[in-house]
Protein backbone atom coordinates (compact mmCIF):
# COMPACT_ATOMS: atom_id res chain seq x y z
CA UNK A 1 0.00 0.00 0.00
CA UNK A 2 1.65 3.39 -0.73
CA UNK A 3 0.56 6.78 1.17
CA UNK A 4 -2.76 8.53 1.05
CA UNK A 5 -3.14 10.77 -2.23
CA UNK A 6 -2.94 13.92 -0.08
CA UNK A 7 1.19 12.81 0.59
CA UNK A 8 1.17 12.10 -3.13
CA UNK A 9 0.17 15.39 -4.97
CA UNK A 10 -1.25 18.27 -4.49
CA UNK A 11 -3.92 20.39 -5.79
CA UNK A 12 -1.42 23.36 -7.55
CA UNK A 13 -0.16 20.56 -9.55
CA UNK A 14 -3.53 19.35 -10.44
CA UNK A 15 -4.50 22.28 -11.62
CA UNK A 16 -1.28 22.73 -13.84
CA UNK A 17 -1.85 19.21 -15.09
CA UNK A 18 -5.52 20.35 -16.06
CA UNK A 19 -4.31 23.43 -17.47
CA UNK A 20 -2.44 21.85 -20.04
CA UNK A 21 -5.05 19.52 -20.89
CA UNK A 22 -7.45 22.15 -21.31
CA UNK A 23 -5.07 24.54 -23.62
CA UNK A 24 -3.81 21.83 -25.65
CA UNK A 25 -7.50 19.95 -26.13
CA UNK A 26 -10.01 22.72 -25.39
CA UNK A 27 -8.56 25.44 -26.91
CA UNK A 28 -4.98 27.50 -27.24
CA UNK A 29 -6.49 30.40 -25.18
CA UNK A 30 -8.92 28.43 -23.00
CA UNK A 31 -8.12 29.26 -19.50
CA UNK A 32 -9.19 26.92 -16.46
CA UNK A 33 -9.36 29.22 -13.16
CA UNK A 34 -8.41 27.37 -9.98
CA UNK A 35 -10.86 26.98 -7.27
CA UNK A 36 -9.53 25.17 -3.88
CA UNK A 37 -7.61 22.37 -2.70
CA UNK A 38 -6.98 20.37 -1.34
CA UNK A 39 -10.92 18.68 -1.02
CA UNK A 40 -13.11 21.81 -2.51
CA UNK A 41 -16.63 21.63 -2.79
CA UNK A 42 -18.49 18.90 -5.09
CA UNK A 43 -19.81 19.84 -8.37
CA UNK A 44 -23.38 18.28 -9.33
CA UNK A 45 -23.32 16.94 -12.98
CA UNK A 46 -22.41 14.42 -15.07
CA UNK A 47 -18.48 12.53 -14.31
CA UNK A 48 -16.36 10.11 -16.35
CA UNK A 49 -13.16 8.64 -14.60
CA UNK A 50 -10.67 5.84 -14.90
CA UNK A 51 -9.18 3.77 -12.80
CA UNK A 52 -5.09 3.88 -11.15
CA UNK A 53 -3.97 0.28 -10.14
CA UNK A 54 -0.20 0.05 -8.65
CA UNK A 55 1.21 1.17 -5.76
CA UNK A 56 -1.99 3.40 -5.46
CA UNK A 57 -4.99 2.45 -6.09
CA UNK A 58 -7.86 4.53 -7.00
CA UNK A 59 -10.07 6.64 -9.28
CA UNK A 60 -9.48 9.98 -11.10
CA UNK A 61 -13.12 12.23 -11.79
CA UNK A 62 -13.68 14.38 -13.93
CA UNK A 63 -17.00 16.27 -12.91
CA UNK A 64 -18.80 19.11 -15.27
CA UNK A 65 -21.19 21.26 -14.75
CA UNK A 66 -24.18 20.10 -16.80
CA UNK A 67 -24.71 23.58 -18.64
CA UNK A 68 -21.20 23.36 -19.72
CA UNK A 69 -20.84 19.64 -21.17
CA UNK A 70 -22.24 20.56 -25.07
CA UNK A 71 -20.33 24.01 -24.53
CA UNK A 72 -17.15 21.57 -23.90
CA UNK A 73 -17.92 18.85 -26.32
CA UNK A 74 -18.28 22.15 -28.76
CA UNK A 75 -14.97 23.10 -28.07
CA UNK A 76 -13.17 19.86 -27.91
CA UNK A 77 -14.56 18.78 -31.16
CA UNK A 78 -14.30 21.79 -32.76
CA UNK A 79 -17.98 21.94 -33.84
CA UNK A 80 -19.90 24.97 -34.90
CA UNK A 81 -21.51 27.00 -32.23
CA UNK A 82 -25.23 26.33 -33.49
CA UNK A 83 -24.14 22.57 -33.77
CA UNK A 84 -25.92 20.34 -31.00
CA UNK A 85 -23.83 17.51 -30.07
CA UNK A 86 -25.06 13.93 -29.19
CA UNK A 87 -24.73 12.21 -26.33
CA UNK A 88 -22.83 9.90 -27.06
CA UNK A 89 -20.70 13.17 -28.52
CA UNK A 90 -20.72 14.54 -24.89
CA UNK A 91 -19.70 10.81 -22.96
CA UNK A 92 -17.41 10.60 -25.79
CA UNK A 93 -15.53 13.44 -24.87
CA UNK A 94 -15.89 13.58 -20.94
CA UNK A 95 -14.32 9.79 -21.26
CA UNK A 96 -11.32 11.08 -22.88
CA UNK A 97 -10.84 14.01 -20.80
CA UNK A 98 -10.87 11.67 -17.96
CA UNK A 99 -8.56 9.41 -19.69
CA UNK A 100 -5.96 12.54 -20.54
CA UNK A 101 -6.12 13.50 -16.97
CA UNK A 102 -5.47 10.14 -15.58
CA UNK A 103 -2.99 9.09 -17.50
CA UNK A 104 -1.10 12.38 -16.43
CA UNK A 105 -1.75 12.01 -13.15
CA UNK A 106 -0.51 8.68 -12.64
CA UNK A 107 2.71 9.46 -13.98
CA UNK A 108 3.38 11.55 -11.41
CA UNK A 109 2.57 8.79 -8.82
CA UNK A 110 4.27 6.10 -7.69
CA UNK A 111 4.57 3.33 -10.11
CA UNK A 112 4.12 1.60 -12.32
CA UNK A 113 0.92 1.50 -12.48
CA UNK A 114 -2.09 0.83 -14.87
CA UNK A 115 -4.74 3.07 -16.45
CA UNK A 116 -8.01 1.27 -16.97
CA UNK A 117 -10.37 2.40 -19.69
CA UNK A 118 -12.14 5.27 -19.18
CA UNK A 119 -16.17 5.40 -18.06
CA UNK A 120 -19.07 7.75 -17.71
CA UNK A 121 -22.05 7.52 -15.15
CA UNK A 122 -22.39 7.64 -11.54
CA UNK A 123 -18.47 7.51 -10.55
CA UNK A 124 -17.17 5.19 -7.14
CA UNK A 125 -17.88 6.81 -3.88
CA UNK A 126 -14.76 8.54 -2.64
CA UNK A 127 -12.37 7.71 0.29
CA UNK A 128 -12.12 9.69 3.03
CA UNK A 129 -10.80 13.44 3.18
CA UNK A 130 -6.96 12.08 3.84
CA UNK A 131 -7.27 10.12 0.26
CA UNK A 132 -9.10 12.81 -1.50
CA UNK A 133 -7.50 15.59 -3.62
CA UNK A 134 -10.22 17.71 -5.17
CA UNK A 135 -9.59 20.64 -7.38
CA UNK A 136 -12.24 23.10 -8.57
CA UNK A 137 -12.09 25.06 -11.29
CA UNK A 138 -14.45 27.29 -13.90
CA UNK A 139 -14.13 27.09 -17.37
CA UNK A 140 -16.24 29.85 -19.31
CA UNK A 141 -18.25 30.20 -16.39
CA UNK A 142 -18.91 26.35 -15.47
CA UNK A 143 -18.04 24.68 -12.84
CA UNK A 144 -16.03 21.95 -12.94
CA UNK A 145 -14.09 19.93 -10.82
CA UNK A 146 -11.40 17.01 -10.88
CA UNK A 147 -11.45 14.52 -7.63
CA UNK A 148 -8.55 12.42 -7.27
CA UNK A 149 -9.56 9.41 -4.44
CA UNK A 150 -8.55 6.53 -3.20
CA UNK A 151 -10.37 3.07 -3.73
CA UNK A 152 -13.12 2.74 -1.52
CA UNK A 153 -14.71 -0.31 0.00
CA UNK A 154 -18.53 1.14 0.10
CA UNK A 155 -20.84 -0.10 -2.57
CA UNK A 156 -20.16 1.71 -5.61
CA UNK A 157 -24.26 2.13 -5.83
CA UNK A 158 -24.06 5.12 -3.24
CA UNK A 159 -23.93 8.99 -4.64
CA UNK A 160 -22.40 11.41 -2.54
CA UNK A 161 -24.60 13.64 -0.83
CA UNK A 162 -24.02 17.35 -2.20
CA UNK A 163 -24.14 19.79 0.20
CA UNK B 1 -0.22 10.26 -48.13
CA UNK B 2 -2.21 7.75 -45.98
CA UNK B 3 -2.96 7.50 -42.05
CA UNK B 4 -4.70 5.15 -39.99
CA UNK B 5 -6.15 6.47 -36.42
CA UNK B 6 -6.61 3.97 -33.91
CA UNK B 7 -7.98 5.18 -30.73
CA UNK B 8 -10.97 4.38 -28.87
CA UNK B 9 -12.47 8.14 -28.49
CA UNK B 10 -14.39 8.70 -31.32
CA UNK B 11 -13.39 12.58 -30.10
CA UNK B 12 -9.58 11.78 -30.14
CA UNK B 13 -9.72 10.03 -33.53
CA UNK B 14 -12.05 12.80 -34.93
CA UNK B 15 -9.07 15.31 -33.35
CA UNK B 16 -6.35 13.97 -34.75
CA UNK B 17 -7.75 12.89 -38.15
CA UNK B 18 -8.88 16.64 -38.55
CA UNK B 19 -4.75 17.59 -37.82
CA UNK B 20 -4.05 15.15 -40.57
CA UNK B 21 -6.67 16.21 -43.29
CA UNK B 22 -4.63 19.79 -42.41
CA UNK B 23 -1.53 18.54 -43.75
CA UNK B 24 -3.59 16.61 -46.64
CA UNK B 25 -3.51 13.17 -45.45
CA UNK B 26 -6.15 10.54 -46.67
CA UNK B 27 -7.11 9.01 -42.85
CA UNK B 28 -9.04 6.02 -42.27
CA UNK B 29 -9.78 5.79 -38.47
CA UNK B 30 -9.89 2.30 -36.00
CA UNK B 31 -12.07 1.90 -32.61
CA UNK B 32 -8.56 -0.79 -31.54
CA UNK B 33 -5.86 -2.59 -33.08
CA UNK B 34 -7.58 -5.56 -34.14
CA UNK B 35 -9.69 -3.31 -36.17
CA UNK B 36 -6.78 -1.50 -37.63
CA UNK B 37 -5.35 -5.09 -38.33
CA UNK B 38 -8.44 -5.79 -40.16
CA UNK B 39 -7.76 -2.36 -42.33
CA UNK B 40 -4.16 -3.33 -43.17
CA UNK B 41 -5.29 -7.01 -43.51
CA UNK B 42 -7.50 -5.61 -46.22
CA UNK B 43 -4.90 -4.29 -48.19
CA UNK B 44 -5.09 -0.56 -47.07
CA UNK B 45 -1.54 0.06 -46.30
CA UNK B 46 -0.86 3.61 -44.44
CA UNK B 47 2.39 5.66 -44.48
CA UNK B 48 1.83 6.50 -41.15
CA UNK B 49 -0.53 4.77 -38.31
CA UNK B 50 -1.26 7.24 -35.28
CA UNK B 51 -1.82 4.62 -31.96
CA UNK B 52 -3.35 4.63 -29.05
CA UNK B 53 -2.01 3.14 -26.10
CA UNK B 54 -5.00 1.75 -23.54
CA UNK B 55 -7.80 0.07 -26.34
CA UNK B 56 -10.25 -2.31 -25.61
CA UNK B 57 -9.86 -5.53 -27.52
CA UNK B 58 -6.52 -5.34 -28.63
CA UNK B 59 -3.97 -2.81 -27.45
CA UNK B 60 -1.86 0.03 -28.82
CA UNK B 61 1.30 -2.19 -27.70
CA UNK B 62 0.16 -5.08 -29.36
CA UNK B 63 -0.55 -3.82 -32.32
CA UNK B 64 3.05 -2.08 -32.78
CA UNK B 65 4.31 -5.66 -32.00
CA UNK B 66 1.90 -7.56 -34.43
CA UNK B 67 2.95 -4.94 -37.18
CA UNK B 68 6.49 -4.85 -36.79
CA UNK B 69 6.41 -9.21 -36.75
CA UNK B 70 4.90 -8.60 -40.36
CA UNK B 71 7.73 -8.31 -43.18
CA UNK B 72 5.04 -6.33 -45.93
CA UNK B 73 4.12 -3.89 -43.23
CA UNK B 74 7.63 -3.00 -42.80
CA UNK B 75 6.64 1.07 -44.72
CA UNK B 76 4.34 1.77 -42.31
CA UNK B 77 5.74 4.54 -39.22
CA UNK B 78 3.93 3.58 -35.97
CA UNK B 79 3.24 6.65 -33.97
CA UNK B 80 2.23 6.10 -30.62
CA UNK B 81 -0.58 8.88 -29.27
CA UNK B 82 -0.83 8.40 -25.94
CA UNK B 83 -1.34 9.54 -22.64
CA UNK B 84 0.93 7.36 -21.20
CA UNK B 85 3.47 9.44 -20.38
CA UNK B 86 6.32 7.87 -17.96
CA UNK B 87 9.81 7.86 -19.33
CA UNK B 88 9.32 3.72 -18.90
CA UNK B 89 6.21 3.31 -20.88
CA UNK B 90 7.45 5.46 -23.86
CA UNK B 91 10.74 3.18 -23.82
CA UNK B 92 8.73 0.02 -23.63
CA UNK B 93 7.07 1.36 -26.51
CA UNK B 94 9.92 1.87 -28.52
CA UNK B 95 11.50 -1.22 -27.44
CA UNK B 96 8.43 -2.67 -29.29
CA UNK B 97 8.73 -1.33 -32.50
CA UNK B 98 7.28 2.41 -32.68
CA UNK B 99 8.98 5.28 -34.53
CA UNK B 100 7.81 8.22 -32.35
CA UNK B 101 5.77 8.99 -29.76
CA UNK B 102 3.21 11.93 -28.87
CA UNK B 103 2.08 12.19 -25.55
CA UNK B 104 -1.51 13.69 -25.04
CA UNK B 105 -2.25 16.69 -24.73
CA UNK B 106 -1.11 17.79 -27.63
CA UNK B 107 -1.52 20.28 -30.00
CA UNK B 108 -1.61 20.37 -33.73
CA UNK B 109 1.91 21.73 -33.57
CA UNK B 110 3.02 19.06 -31.79
CA UNK B 111 1.91 16.33 -34.81
CA UNK B 112 3.36 18.90 -37.10
CA UNK B 113 6.31 18.51 -35.55
CA UNK B 114 6.82 15.21 -35.78
CA UNK B 115 5.90 14.58 -38.95
CA UNK B 116 8.69 16.91 -40.41
CA UNK B 117 10.87 15.13 -38.06
CA UNK B 118 9.96 11.89 -39.72
CA UNK B 119 9.68 13.22 -43.38
CA UNK B 120 6.42 12.36 -43.52
CA UNK B 121 5.14 16.02 -44.19
CA UNK B 122 3.18 16.11 -47.39
CA UNK B 123 4.93 18.34 -49.69
CA UNK B 124 3.44 21.31 -50.35
CA UNK B 125 2.93 22.10 -46.68
CA UNK B 126 4.45 25.37 -44.84
CA UNK B 127 6.37 23.62 -41.69
CA UNK C 1 -15.36 36.99 -8.35
CA UNK C 2 -12.86 39.29 -9.88
CA UNK C 3 -13.71 42.24 -11.77
CA UNK C 4 -12.81 41.73 -16.30
CA UNK C 5 -10.04 43.95 -17.35
CA UNK C 6 -11.33 47.00 -18.60
CA UNK C 7 -10.23 48.45 -22.46
CA UNK C 8 -8.20 50.52 -20.45
CA UNK C 9 -5.91 48.12 -18.44
CA UNK C 10 -5.91 46.16 -21.73
CA UNK C 11 -4.63 49.30 -23.97
CA UNK C 12 -2.33 50.04 -20.65
CA UNK C 13 -0.97 46.23 -21.16
CA UNK C 14 -0.42 46.81 -25.09
CA UNK C 15 1.66 49.99 -25.31
CA UNK C 16 3.68 48.46 -22.09
CA UNK C 17 4.77 45.69 -24.53
CA UNK C 18 4.91 47.40 -27.62
CA UNK C 19 7.37 49.87 -25.63
CA UNK C 20 9.63 46.89 -24.02
CA UNK C 21 9.19 44.51 -26.69
CA UNK C 22 8.51 46.01 -30.14
CA UNK C 23 5.89 42.79 -30.36
CA UNK C 24 2.12 44.34 -30.79
CA UNK C 25 -1.08 43.00 -29.41
CA UNK C 26 -3.85 42.36 -31.66
CA UNK C 27 -6.67 44.34 -30.46
CA UNK C 28 -9.49 41.59 -28.82
CA UNK C 29 -6.39 39.75 -27.11
CA UNK C 30 -8.03 40.49 -23.82
CA UNK C 31 -8.72 37.05 -22.85
CA UNK C 32 -4.82 36.29 -23.78
CA UNK C 33 -3.92 38.94 -21.42
CA UNK C 34 -6.29 37.41 -18.88
CA UNK C 35 -5.23 34.14 -19.46
CA UNK C 36 -1.78 34.76 -19.43
CA UNK C 37 -1.31 37.32 -16.73
CA UNK C 38 -3.54 35.48 -14.03
CA UNK C 39 -0.63 33.42 -12.90
CA UNK C 40 1.59 36.67 -12.24
CA UNK C 41 -1.77 37.86 -10.68
CA UNK C 42 -2.05 35.05 -7.97
CA UNK C 43 1.47 35.01 -7.18
CA UNK C 44 1.93 38.50 -6.15
CA UNK C 45 -1.41 37.81 -4.02
CA UNK C 46 -4.18 39.17 -5.89
CA UNK C 47 -7.43 38.59 -6.92
CA UNK C 48 -7.18 39.15 -10.60
CA UNK C 49 -5.73 40.50 -13.57
CA UNK C 50 -7.37 44.16 -13.38
CA UNK C 51 -6.20 44.42 -9.68
CA UNK C 52 -2.62 43.84 -11.22
CA UNK C 53 -2.88 46.43 -13.81
CA UNK C 54 -4.23 48.67 -11.68
CA UNK C 55 -1.42 47.76 -8.93
CA UNK C 56 1.06 48.22 -11.59
CA UNK C 57 0.05 51.41 -13.06
CA UNK C 58 -0.37 52.75 -9.31
CA UNK C 59 3.08 51.75 -8.46
CA UNK C 60 5.34 51.18 -11.03
CA UNK C 61 7.59 48.56 -9.92
CA UNK C 62 10.35 46.90 -12.13
CA UNK C 63 10.14 43.33 -11.58
CA UNK C 64 6.31 43.10 -12.09
CA UNK C 65 6.88 44.79 -15.77
CA UNK C 66 9.48 42.32 -16.41
CA UNK C 67 6.76 39.96 -15.35
CA UNK C 68 3.67 41.16 -17.46
CA UNK C 69 6.42 41.65 -20.88
CA UNK C 70 8.02 38.13 -20.43
CA UNK C 71 4.30 36.58 -20.04
CA UNK C 72 3.05 38.12 -22.91
CA UNK C 73 5.96 37.86 -25.56
CA UNK C 74 7.35 34.58 -24.97
CA UNK C 75 6.75 32.10 -27.48
CA UNK C 76 6.47 28.29 -27.99
CA UNK C 77 9.48 26.83 -29.48
CA UNK C 78 10.54 23.37 -30.78
CA UNK C 79 13.13 21.36 -30.48
CA UNK C 80 14.26 20.56 -34.24
CA UNK C 81 12.85 23.92 -35.50
CA UNK C 82 13.99 23.48 -39.34
CA UNK C 83 16.39 20.14 -39.48
CA UNK C 84 18.83 21.32 -41.17
CA UNK C 85 20.80 23.72 -39.63
CA UNK C 86 21.39 20.77 -37.47
CA UNK C 87 21.95 18.05 -39.52
CA UNK C 88 24.26 19.76 -41.34
CA UNK C 89 26.06 20.48 -37.97
CA UNK C 90 27.04 16.67 -37.47
CA UNK C 91 27.70 15.80 -41.05
CA UNK C 92 29.74 18.59 -41.95
CA UNK C 93 30.21 21.70 -39.63
CA UNK C 94 31.85 20.00 -36.77
CA UNK C 95 33.71 17.19 -38.52
CA UNK C 96 35.48 20.01 -40.82
CA UNK C 97 36.22 21.98 -37.91
CA UNK C 98 37.68 19.07 -35.72
CA UNK C 99 40.30 18.27 -38.71
CA UNK C 100 40.92 23.09 -38.68
CA UNK C 101 41.80 22.82 -34.75
CA UNK C 102 44.14 21.21 -32.69
CA UNK C 103 42.79 18.46 -30.53
CA UNK C 104 43.00 20.55 -27.51
CA UNK C 105 41.42 23.25 -28.98
CA UNK C 106 37.75 24.14 -28.15
CA UNK C 107 34.57 24.42 -30.21
CA UNK C 108 32.49 26.87 -29.18
CA UNK C 109 28.91 27.64 -29.99
CA UNK C 110 26.54 30.05 -29.94
CA UNK C 111 23.01 29.57 -29.61
CA UNK C 112 21.99 33.42 -29.84
CA UNK C 113 18.37 34.50 -28.52
CA UNK C 114 18.21 31.23 -26.97
CA UNK C 115 14.64 31.23 -25.34
CA UNK C 116 14.26 28.44 -23.38
CA UNK C 117 17.22 26.56 -24.42
CA UNK C 118 15.87 24.02 -26.86
CA UNK C 119 17.99 25.37 -29.40
CA UNK C 120 21.49 24.68 -27.23
CA UNK C 121 20.35 21.31 -25.98
CA UNK C 122 19.53 20.32 -29.58
CA UNK C 123 22.84 21.34 -30.40
CA UNK C 124 24.00 19.30 -27.32
CA UNK C 125 22.20 16.08 -27.96
CA UNK C 126 22.89 15.89 -32.06
CA UNK C 127 26.31 15.78 -30.97
CA UNK C 128 26.22 13.83 -27.80
CA UNK C 129 24.74 11.04 -29.90
CA UNK C 130 26.80 11.61 -33.43
CA UNK C 131 30.09 12.93 -32.89
CA UNK C 132 30.91 11.78 -28.85
CA UNK C 133 34.40 12.62 -29.87
CA UNK C 134 33.93 15.96 -30.47
CA UNK C 135 31.29 16.83 -27.49
CA UNK C 136 33.41 16.64 -24.99
CA UNK C 137 35.40 19.65 -26.72
CA UNK C 138 32.46 21.61 -27.73
CA UNK C 139 31.60 24.81 -25.28
CA UNK C 140 27.90 25.55 -26.04
CA UNK C 141 26.76 29.49 -25.15
CA UNK C 142 23.30 30.32 -24.62
CA UNK C 143 22.19 33.82 -24.54
CA UNK C 144 18.80 35.74 -24.40
CA UNK C 145 17.65 38.89 -23.91
CA UNK C 146 15.01 37.42 -20.71
CA UNK C 147 16.52 36.89 -17.25
CA UNK C 148 13.19 34.44 -17.83
CA UNK C 149 14.02 32.54 -20.25
CA UNK C 150 17.94 32.26 -19.21
CA UNK C 151 16.83 30.67 -15.80
CA UNK C 152 15.09 28.31 -17.91
CA UNK C 153 17.73 27.22 -19.87
CA UNK C 154 20.00 26.83 -16.84
CA UNK C 155 17.17 24.39 -15.44
CA UNK C 156 16.94 22.47 -17.87
CA UNK C 157 13.60 21.75 -17.38
CA UNK C 158 11.08 21.55 -20.31
CA UNK C 159 6.95 20.93 -19.28
CA UNK C 160 5.24 18.14 -21.30
CA UNK C 161 3.91 20.15 -24.41
CA UNK C 162 7.18 21.36 -24.55
CA UNK C 163 8.80 17.79 -25.19
CA UNK C 164 5.96 16.96 -27.56
CA UNK C 165 7.07 19.71 -29.53
CA UNK C 166 9.99 18.13 -32.64
CA UNK C 167 12.17 16.67 -29.65
CA UNK C 168 12.33 13.01 -31.62
CA UNK C 169 11.37 10.28 -28.78
CA UNK C 170 14.63 8.06 -28.97
CA UNK C 171 16.74 11.13 -27.93
CA UNK C 172 13.53 12.03 -25.13
CA UNK C 173 14.07 8.57 -23.44
CA UNK C 174 18.11 8.87 -23.86
CA UNK C 175 18.77 12.40 -22.50
CA UNK C 176 15.36 13.39 -20.24
CA UNK C 177 14.74 12.19 -16.97
CA UNK C 178 10.73 12.61 -15.46
CA UNK C 179 10.87 15.25 -12.45
CA UNK C 180 7.06 15.69 -11.18
CA UNK C 181 5.36 17.28 -14.40
CA UNK C 182 8.24 18.46 -16.19
CA UNK C 183 11.12 16.57 -17.81
CA UNK C 184 14.88 17.53 -16.87
CA UNK C 185 18.39 17.21 -19.09
CA UNK C 186 21.01 14.78 -18.45
CA UNK C 187 23.58 16.88 -15.55
CA UNK C 188 26.27 15.61 -18.55
CA UNK C 189 24.26 18.14 -21.56
CA UNK C 190 23.90 21.20 -18.95
CA UNK C 191 27.03 20.67 -18.17
CA UNK C 192 27.60 21.58 -22.00
CA UNK C 193 25.82 24.85 -22.16
CA UNK C 194 26.41 28.21 -20.27
CA UNK C 195 23.56 30.20 -20.07
CA UNK C 196 23.80 34.37 -19.71
CA UNK C 197 21.29 37.48 -20.30
CA UNK C 198 22.48 39.53 -23.84
CA UNK C 199 20.60 42.44 -25.48
CA UNK C 200 21.95 41.72 -28.85
CA UNK C 201 20.83 45.58 -29.98
CA UNK C 202 23.49 46.65 -27.39
CA UNK C 203 26.73 46.20 -27.09
CA UNK C 204 28.42 42.92 -27.04
CA UNK C 205 30.31 42.40 -24.26
CA UNK C 206 33.82 39.71 -24.72
CA UNK C 207 32.45 36.55 -26.39
CA UNK C 208 33.78 33.66 -28.20
CA UNK C 209 35.56 33.79 -30.75
CA UNK C 210 33.03 31.19 -32.39
CA UNK C 211 33.23 28.79 -34.75
CA UNK C 212 29.49 28.51 -35.11
CA UNK C 213 26.44 30.67 -34.45
CA UNK C 214 22.71 30.11 -34.17
CA UNK C 215 21.36 33.12 -34.79
CA UNK C 216 17.88 31.90 -35.74
CA UNK C 217 14.54 34.02 -36.09
CA UNK C 218 15.81 37.06 -34.30
CA UNK C 219 17.27 39.40 -37.44
CA UNK C 220 12.86 39.61 -38.43
CA UNK C 221 12.26 41.53 -35.37
CA UNK C 222 14.83 44.45 -36.32
CA UNK C 223 15.50 47.36 -38.69
CA UNK C 224 18.07 47.15 -41.65
CA UNK C 225 20.53 49.37 -39.79
CA UNK C 226 19.99 47.44 -36.61
CA UNK C 227 19.95 44.00 -38.45
CA UNK C 228 23.37 45.29 -39.99
CA UNK C 229 24.88 46.37 -36.70
CA UNK C 230 23.94 42.99 -35.44
CA UNK C 231 25.38 41.13 -38.65
CA UNK C 232 28.61 43.22 -37.80
CA UNK C 233 28.77 42.48 -34.07
CA UNK C 234 28.54 39.03 -34.46
CA UNK C 235 31.14 38.96 -37.35
CA UNK C 236 33.60 40.52 -35.01
CA UNK C 237 33.44 37.40 -32.21
CA UNK C 238 33.52 34.90 -34.90
CA UNK C 239 36.64 32.68 -36.04
CA UNK C 240 37.25 33.76 -39.65
CA UNK C 241 36.80 30.27 -40.96
CA UNK C 242 33.37 29.92 -38.60
CA UNK C 243 29.59 29.04 -39.60
CA UNK C 244 26.73 31.36 -38.77
CA UNK C 245 22.71 30.00 -39.23
CA UNK C 246 20.16 31.91 -39.86
CA UNK C 247 16.46 31.67 -39.95
CA UNK C 248 15.07 29.82 -42.99
CA UNK C 249 12.94 33.14 -43.64
CA UNK C 250 16.17 35.51 -43.51
CA UNK C 251 19.67 36.36 -45.04
CA UNK C 252 22.59 38.47 -44.93
CA UNK C 253 22.19 39.46 -48.56
CA UNK C 254 21.14 42.93 -49.21
CA UNK C 255 21.84 43.82 -45.69
CA UNK C 256 25.64 43.19 -45.12
CA UNK C 257 27.86 42.21 -47.96
CA UNK C 258 30.69 40.67 -45.81
CA UNK C 259 28.96 37.27 -45.54
CA UNK C 260 29.41 34.80 -48.35
CA UNK C 261 26.54 32.27 -48.89
CA UNK C 262 27.61 28.69 -48.63
CA UNK C 263 24.95 25.71 -49.60
CA UNK C 264 24.33 23.74 -46.52
CA UNK C 265 21.99 19.95 -46.45
CA UNK C 266 19.16 21.71 -48.42
CA UNK C 267 19.62 24.84 -46.53
CA UNK C 268 22.24 27.94 -46.50
CA UNK C 269 24.91 29.11 -43.94
CA UNK C 270 26.93 32.14 -44.12
CA UNK C 271 30.65 31.94 -43.44
CA UNK C 272 32.23 35.61 -43.35
CA UNK C 273 34.51 36.66 -46.50
CA UNK C 274 38.10 37.00 -46.52
CA UNK C 275 39.81 40.37 -45.72
CA UNK C 276 36.71 41.92 -43.70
Amino acid sequence: MSAPITHLLDGETVTAVAGEVWSALVGEEEYLLPGFGPVGPAVAGPSSWVTVTGPWNGVVVLTCEQSGTADLTRSVLQMRADEEPTEEDVDDVLRELANILGGNVKSLLPGPSTLGLPETGTPPVRADDEDTCRVSASWRGHDLAITIQGASEAPATTTEVNK
Amino acid sequence: MRALVIDDSRAMRRIVASILEGFGYETRPAGHGREALDVLEEGWVPDLACIDWNMPVMDGLQFVSVVRANPAWRSVTLMMVTTESEHGQIVKALAAGAHEYVIKPFTADAIGDKLALLGLMPTGVPA
Amino acid sequence: MTTALATSGFDWVCQLVRRESAIVLAPGKEYLVEARLMPLARQMGLPGVAELVDRVRARPDPVAIRGIVEALTTNETSWFRDGDPFTTLTSTVVPALQAARRPTEDIKIWSAACSSGQEAYTIGMLLADALPSAASRVKITATDISRAMVERTRAGRFSQLEVNRGLPAPMLIRHFTRVGTEWEIAPALRGMVTASELNLAGPLPRLGPFDVVYLRNVLIYFDPPTKRDILRKVRQVMRPDGWLFLGAAETTLGVDDTWERVPCGRGSAYRPTKGN
